[in-house]
C-alpha cells in the first residue's frame, strides 16, 4: 500500500518535472533577446497546457500531505530555503505568463518577461536542490526533526540545482522546436542542441561532487542506481542533441523530457527504503512505510484514486490532444 | 522574534489575500456558466460578448487565486510542520482529495476553456466551464471540510500522540461544516454579483458604449447578490448555536467555557485559553456589513422601467458598496481563525506545537518576502482587473476570433 503510494507520488512530481520543467525552459528563453520568435508567441506554445502542468505539483504535494503526512512536514521544513526559492519561482512563473499580455505597454510586458525568467530560474535551482539534498542526507535528530538548515550548503546540492536549471532549459528549447512553426524550427533546433554541452557540464560536475561526498555515498542504499542516474541523463542529452541536429524534433523532445521524468523516481529509488537518510544518527532515518499516513487513511483515498487517477490522466490527454502539433498563425494566443 | 507569531501573521496574510481572490473566482465563474448556457441555448450574441468580457476578468482574477493557493498549500509543510506530524492522518486526507479531485480538473478544464474558444465545439466549450465550475465548488467543499475539522476533530482517534481516521463520515457530517460552507459560497455569490452589478453601474455612470450589454449584467449581478445575502445571513446566524455549542471559548463567557478550561488546564497546564478579544470586535462589525447588504434587496424593485438606471444615485450606491463584501468576508475569517486559537486543531492540538522547528530569521525572511511578493501581484492584479474593466467589452483578448488569413507564416497576431 505504502509503495503504491510512493509510486503515485513519484509519478505526480516526475511529470510535474517533465511538463512544469518546459514551462520553466520556455520562461528562461524569454531572457533572450531577439527578433524571432517573440515572447507572444514563445508564449503561445505554451497555451492551452500551461494550466495543466503546474497542477502536477499542487497534485503531488497533495499526496505528499494526505499519504505521508510525516515526510511532507519535516522535507518542506527541513529544506526551507530551497522550498522557498522553488515556490517563489512558481509563483512568479504562474503569474507571469498568465498576465504577461494583459498590459498593452511594451515595457510592463518586458517586465512581465523579466518576471518569468527569474521564476523559471528560481524553479529550476529550487527543486534540483531539493533532490540533491535528498541524495546527501539531512541532520535528522532523534526526536524526527531536521536541525536547521545548513546541510544544504553543499557544492553537491548547487550543483544539482544547476544541473537541474540546465536540463530544463533544454527542454523548454526542444520544445519549442517541436511547437513553434517549422519556418522557426531550425533557429530553435541549433539553440537546444547548443544547450546540451552546458547541460552535460552540469551534470557531470553534479556526478563528480556527489561522487566526492562523503554524505552521498553513506545517504545512498543503492549505489547501481544513484550512478545510473547521470548515466541516463547524460545519454537522453545525447539522444536529443543528435535528434535535434536531423531535425527530429519529436524524438528529441521525448529524450528531454526522459531525462527531467528519471531524476525524481532514481533518487526515491536509491534511497529506498528510507527516503529522508539522518547523517546525525543512522537509526533516526524515516522509512518511507514509517512516514505514510495509517492504513484507514491510505485506503480511503486508494479507493479514491483509483477511479480519479485515470480520469485525470484522460481529461490531460485530451488537452493534449486537442491542441496537439505545431502553432501556427491561426492558434488562439491568449497568454 | 518568535517563530509562531511569524507563522501564524504569514498564515493570516497568505489566507487573506487568498480569499480576496478566490471568493471572486467562485461568484464569478457561477454567473459565466448562467451566461453562457444562456448564449448556447438562445444563440443571442450579447450572451458570448457578456461570456468574454466578464470571463477575462475571472480569468486575471483567477491568477492570484492560484498562487496564493499554491503558497498555502506549501505553508502547511514549511511552517506548520507540527500539524502534519500530528493529524496529519486526518487533515491531510480531505486536503489531498481537494488538489486532486477538485484543483487539478479545476486548471486543466479552464487551460481548454481559454484557448478553446473557435476551436471546440460549442457544446464541449460550454462542458468545460461546468466543470471549471463545478471543480470551483468542489475545492471549496473539501477545503471546508479541512477547514470544520480544525475547528471541531472529529473521526478520529489518537495512538503514540498522532491522531489516527477512524470515521471519514464524520468529517463530512460535522456541524462545524454544512453551515460554514453555505456560508462560504453565498458570500462568494454576494461578492461575485455585487462585483459584476458595481463594473456595470460604473459603466452606466459613465455612458459609454455597450448600454444593453451593462444593462444586463448589472440586472444578473445584482439580483444573484440580493438572493445571496439572504442564504449568506440565514447560514451565518445558524452556525452560532453549533458553534458557541463545540467551541466555548470562540464567543467568551458562560459556563461551559468555564469547564472546558478548567479540563485544559487540568490537561495541559494553565495558561490563556481564550482567543484574543480582537476576532469578536471583527465578528460584529461583520454582522453590521450583512445587515447593510441586506439592502440591495431595497434596489431589486427600482430593476422596474430601469429607474435603478435612471435615477442614477442607486448605481452610486453598489459601486459605492463593493468594498463592503470583501472587508466582511476577511472578519468572517478572522472571527473563524482567530477565534479557534490557541488551538491548531481545537481542543487537540495547540498552535505552538503544531509550528515547525525554523528558525526565527528564515521564517521572517519568509514572512516579509512573501507577503511582499503575494502583495505586489495583488495590488498589481487589481489594477489589470480595473484597467480591463474600465476598457469595456469591445473585443477582449479572451475568445478573440482567430485571423481569417490563411497563410500561418505572417501573422502579425503573435507579435
Amino acid at each position: 500500500m505504502e509503495l503504491a503510494w510512493y509510486a503515485l507520488l513519484g509519478l505526480f512530481f516526475a511529470t510535474y518535472l517533465v511538463l512544469g520543467g518546459y514551462d520553466y525552459g520556455v520562461g528562461l528563453l524569454l531572457a533572450r533577446r531577439g527578433p524571432t520568435p517573440g515572447s507572444r508567441a514563445t508564449l503561445a506554445a505554451l497555451g492551452p497546457f500551461f494550466l495543466g502542468n503546474e497542477v502536477w505539483l499542487v497534485a503531488a504535494v497533495g499526496i505528499l500531505f494526505g499519504a505521508f503526512p510525516r515526510l511532507e512536514g519535516e522535507l518542506l521544513s527541513g529544506f526551507y530555503p530551497a522550498v522557498l526559492a522553488a515556490l517563489a519561482g512558481v509563483v512568479l512563473v504562474t503569474a507571469g505568463v498568465q498576465l504577461r499580455s494583459r498590459p498593452v505597454s511594451g515595457t510592463a510586458r518586458a517586465g512581465w518577461d523579466r518576471v518569468v525568467v527569474v521564476g523559471g530560474v528560481l524553479a529550476a535551482l529550487g527543486w534540483g536542490a531539493v533532490l540533491g539534498g535528498l541524495l546527501q542526507g539531512v541532520p535528522l535528530s532523534a526526536d524526527g526533526h531536521v536541525v536547521g538548515v545548513g546541510h544544504l550548503a553543499t557544492p553537491f546540492v548547487a550543483a544539482a540545482g544547476l544541473a537541474l536549471l540546465a536540463l530544463v532549459a533544454v527542454h523548454g528549447a526542444t520544445f519549442l522546436t517541436l511547437r513553434l512553426p517549422a519556418a522557426e524550427a531550425p533557429a530553435l533546433a541549433r539553440l537546444a542542441a547548443g544547450l546540451v554541452p552546458a547541460a552535460l557540464v552540469a551534470v557531470g560536475a553534479a556526478t563528480v561532487l556527489g561522487v566526492l561526498s562523503d554524505r552521498v555515498r553513506a545517504a545512498v542504499a543503492r549505489p547501481a542506481v544513484a550512478v545510473l542516474l547521470p548515466l541516463a541523463l547524460v545519454a537522453a542529452l545525447l539522444t536529443a542533441r543528435a535528434a535535434l541536429r536531423r531535425g527530429r524534433a519529436g524524438v528529441a523532445f521525448a529524450a528531454t523530457a526522459t531525462a527531467l521524468a528519471l531524476p525524481a523516481p532514481l533518487v526515491g529509488a536509491a534511497l529506498w527504503p528510507r527516503i529522508l537518510v539522518s547523517t546525525a544518527d543512522p537509526a533516526a532515518s524515516l522509512t518511507v512505510a514509517e512516514a505514510a499516513a495509517g492504513r484507514p487513511t491510505l485506503a480511503l483515498l486508494g479507493w479514491l484514486a483509483l477511479p480519479l487517477v485515470p480520469a485525470l490522466l484522460g481529461f490531460q490527454a485530451m488537452c493534449w490532444w486537442v491542441f496537439r502539433g505545431r502553432i501556427d498563425g491561426r492558434a488562439p494566443v491568449y497568454w | 522574534m518568535d517563530p509562531l507569531l511569524l507563522a501564524r501573521l504569514q498564515f493570516a496574510t497568505t489566507t487573506s489575500i487568498h480569499f480576496l481572490f478566490v471568493a471572486v473566482t467562485l461568484g464569478l465563474v457561477t454567473l459565466l456558466v448562467g451566461l453562457q448556457t444562456a448564449g448556447f441555448l438562445t444563440g443571442k450574441p450579447v450572451y458570448e460578448r457578456l461570456t468574454r468580457f466578464w470571463g477575462q476578468l475571472y480569468v486575471i482574477n483567477y491568477v492570484l487565486g492560484i498562487a496564493t493557493g499554491i503558497v498555502m498549500e506549501f505553508q502547511f509543510g514549511l511552517n506548520w510542520s507540527g500539524l502534519s506530524r500530528y493529524v496529519g492522518n486526518v487533515f491531510g486526507a480531505p486536503l489531498a482529495i481537494e488538489t486532486l479531485v477538485a484543483f487539478f480538473l479545476e486548471s486543466t478544464f479552464l487551460g481548454m476553456w481559454i484557448f478553446g474558444w473557435h476551436r471546440l465545439r460549442r457544446g464541449v466549450h460550454l462542458a468545460l466551464l461546468w466543470g471549471v465550475a463545478i471543480t470551483a465548488y468542489a475545492s471549496a467543499f473539501w477545503i471546508m471540510v479541512a477547514n470544520a475539522w480544525l475547528q471541531n476533530p472529529v473521526g478520529y482517534e489518537v495512538r503514540d500522540g498522532v491522531a489516527h481516521l477512524t470515521d471519514f463520515g464524520a468529517l463530512l457530517t460535522n456541524p462545524t461544516f454544512g453551515m460554514a460552507f453555505g456560508h462560504v459560497i453565498s458570500a462568494s455569490l454576494v461578492t461575485g454579483g455585487l462585483l459584476m452589478a458595481a463594473v456595470s453601474a460604473w459603466h452606466l455612470l459613465r455612458r459609454t458604449s455597450d448600454y444593453a450589454l451593462f444593462r444586463t449584467s448589472l440586472r444578473l449581478g445584482l439580483v444573484t447578490a440580493a438572493l445571496a445575502v439572504s442564504t449568506l445571513q440565514g447560514f451565518g446566524f445558524a452556525q452560532f448555536g453549533p458553534v458557541a455549542q463545540l467551541q466555548p471559548t470562540k464567543f467568551g463567557g458562560g459556563p461551559e467555557r468555564d469547564t472546558l478550561v478548567a479540563d485544559w488546564t487540568a490537561r495541559y497546564g494553565p495558561g490563556d485559553w481564550d482567543p484574543p478579544v480582537l476576532s469578536n470586535v471583527g465578528l460584529g462589525f461583520m454582522i453590521l456589513i450583512g445587515f447593510t447588504l441586506g439592502a440591495l434587496w431595497l434596489l431589486l424593485p427600482l430593476l422596474w422601467r430601469d429607474w435603478i438606471i435612471r435615477l442614477r444615485f442607486p448605481l452610486w450606491l453598489i459601486l459605492l458598496g463593493l468594498p463592503l463584501p470583501f472587508v466582511a468576508m476577511l472578519l468572517g475569517w478572522i472571527a473563524r481563525e482567530v477565534g479557534r486559537q490557541p488551538w491548531a486543531a481545537y481542543g487537540l492540538l495547540p498552535t505552538a506545537q503544531a509550528v515547525s522547528p525554523v528558525s526565527p530569521g528564515l521564517m521572517l525572511a519568509s514572512l516579509i518576502g512573501f507577503s511582499l511578493l503575494l502583495g505586489a501581484l495583488a495590488v498589481t492584479n487589481w489594477t489589470l482587473l480595473a484597467r480591463h474593466a474600465a476598457r469595456g467589452a469591445y473585443d477582449p483578448a479572451l475568445g478573440r476570433p482567430p485571423a481569417p488569413d490563411t497563410d500561418p507564416h505572417h501573422q502579425p497576431v503573435l507579435v
